[in-house]
């Protein structure tokens, strides 16, 4: 990771509620945080729905634009203020002419579609208490970095729901 | 002549700097927010509500027209020698070059509140999904009428342009109100 986040010649700082992306946009950039949260969401009919995050030592891309360099309907938010260091799709790409990069990257990617797997999995899963228990086990990390309200929007179910199963 | 798509991101991104330099109002005061230099002139709030009046007339139209139009999409969108010409003169100076408000548009001294932000960012929302939506039609075809005369249409593209434009020369303005507050004190 030292060495991708070490491309990087630019580093932005975006405030709570200040956007890093809107809907519709080209972004092709990889984004690593330093410190802070941000959320990735779409809006669904004028609500949102949030699908992923990311805080402290994340990497945080549209990959739907930096695959196909197409426009994303994805928006992306800061939670708190937030440090970012930008490195670009040309930086990205010159990277990873190295084989050993191109390994490590590999590696990410493979781990990212576990994730997406585990994600989908999280989604179609009926009950909200197994829906919860299921990103408890596998990011604990989360419930201390990011508030309830957009835990909730995640996980799909109410703010109160969320509290309930929190207290069960 | 530009590509459509160039344009689009273009605006978009301009969009994308308004909305966060006006999130950051959201944490002001009333008192912060109304604060003018001298009687006639505008404080922070009047200078959005002054653009809410105007996305009151342009947004409701720019959703009709896009969502009425049988157009297709151009690769290439051309800027219209008038739409043109509004466009550019919006665009703040250096040295400010002071523009009459139509009376119907100046919100001098009304009762405002921090419900003018909200207003204000719920419309750029609205502007962001239409810029979406504009991609399935011409920029060049579907016109728009103007708030200065209804005789005087403009192209969605140089729309767009004229209206962001106008956005940025107001935002600029709530800089400099920020400024003077500053050296008032």
């Amino acid at each position: 990771m030292k060495e991708i986040v070490e491309l990087s010649d630019k580093i932005i700082t975006i405030d709570r509620n200040e956007f890093l992306k809107v809907k519709g946009s080209i972004d092709n950039n990889v984004y690593y945080v330093e410190s802070g949260s941000l959320r990735v969401f779409v809006m669904d009919d004028n609500e949102e729905q949030t699908i992923r995050f990311g805080y402290k030592e994340n990497l945080i891309v549209s990959l739907d634009s930096f695959l196909t360099g197409k426009p994303s309907d994805l928006l992306i938010q800061a939670i708190k203020k937030t440090v970012i260091k930008v490195i670009t799709k040309q930086q990205f790409d010159k990277f990873l002419e190295r084989e050993s990069n191109r390994n490590w990257w590999t590696k990410i990617l493979e781990n990212l579609v576990y994730q997406q797997m585990e994600r989908e999995i999280d989604i179609l899963t009926n009950s909200p208490k197994e829906r919860y228990k299921r990103v408890l086990k596998r990011s604990p990390q989360l419930f201390q970095e990011i508030p309830s309200r957009h835990i909730a929007n995640y996980l799909r179910m109410s703010p109160e729901t969320l509290s309930r199963l929190k207290k069960s | 002549m530009m590509q459509s798509e160039i344009l689009i991101q273009s605006l978009l991104e301009q969009e994308r700097q308004i909305i966060n330099q006006v999130e950051k109002l959201k944490s002001y005061d009333l008192h912060t927010l109304t604060w003018k230099e001298n009687e006639i002139s505008w404080s922070m709030l009047e200078c959005l509500e002054h653009l809410n009046l105007y996305g009151d007339f342009y947004l409701p139209q720019i959703e009709c027209n896009i969502k009425n139009s049988n157009t297709h999409a151009d690769p290439q969108f051309k800027s219209g020698l008038l739409g043109n010409y509004f466009a550019k003169i919006m665009l703040p100076k250096e040295n400010l070059n002071k523009m009459k408000t139509f009376k119907n548009k100046n919100p001098l001294n009304a009762k405002l509140d921090k419900t003018v932000i909200h207003k204000f960012i719920t419309h750029q929302q609205q502007l962001l999904d239409l810029l979406n939506q504009a991609r399935n039609v011409s920029l060049n075809k579907v016109k728009i009428q103007t708030s200065i005369s209804s005789l005087i249409k403009l192209k969605l593209g140089d729309t767009f342009q004229f209206f962001i434009n106008h956005i940025i020369r107001h935002v600029a303005q709530i800089d400099r109100i920020q400024a003077a507050m500053k050296n008032a004190k």
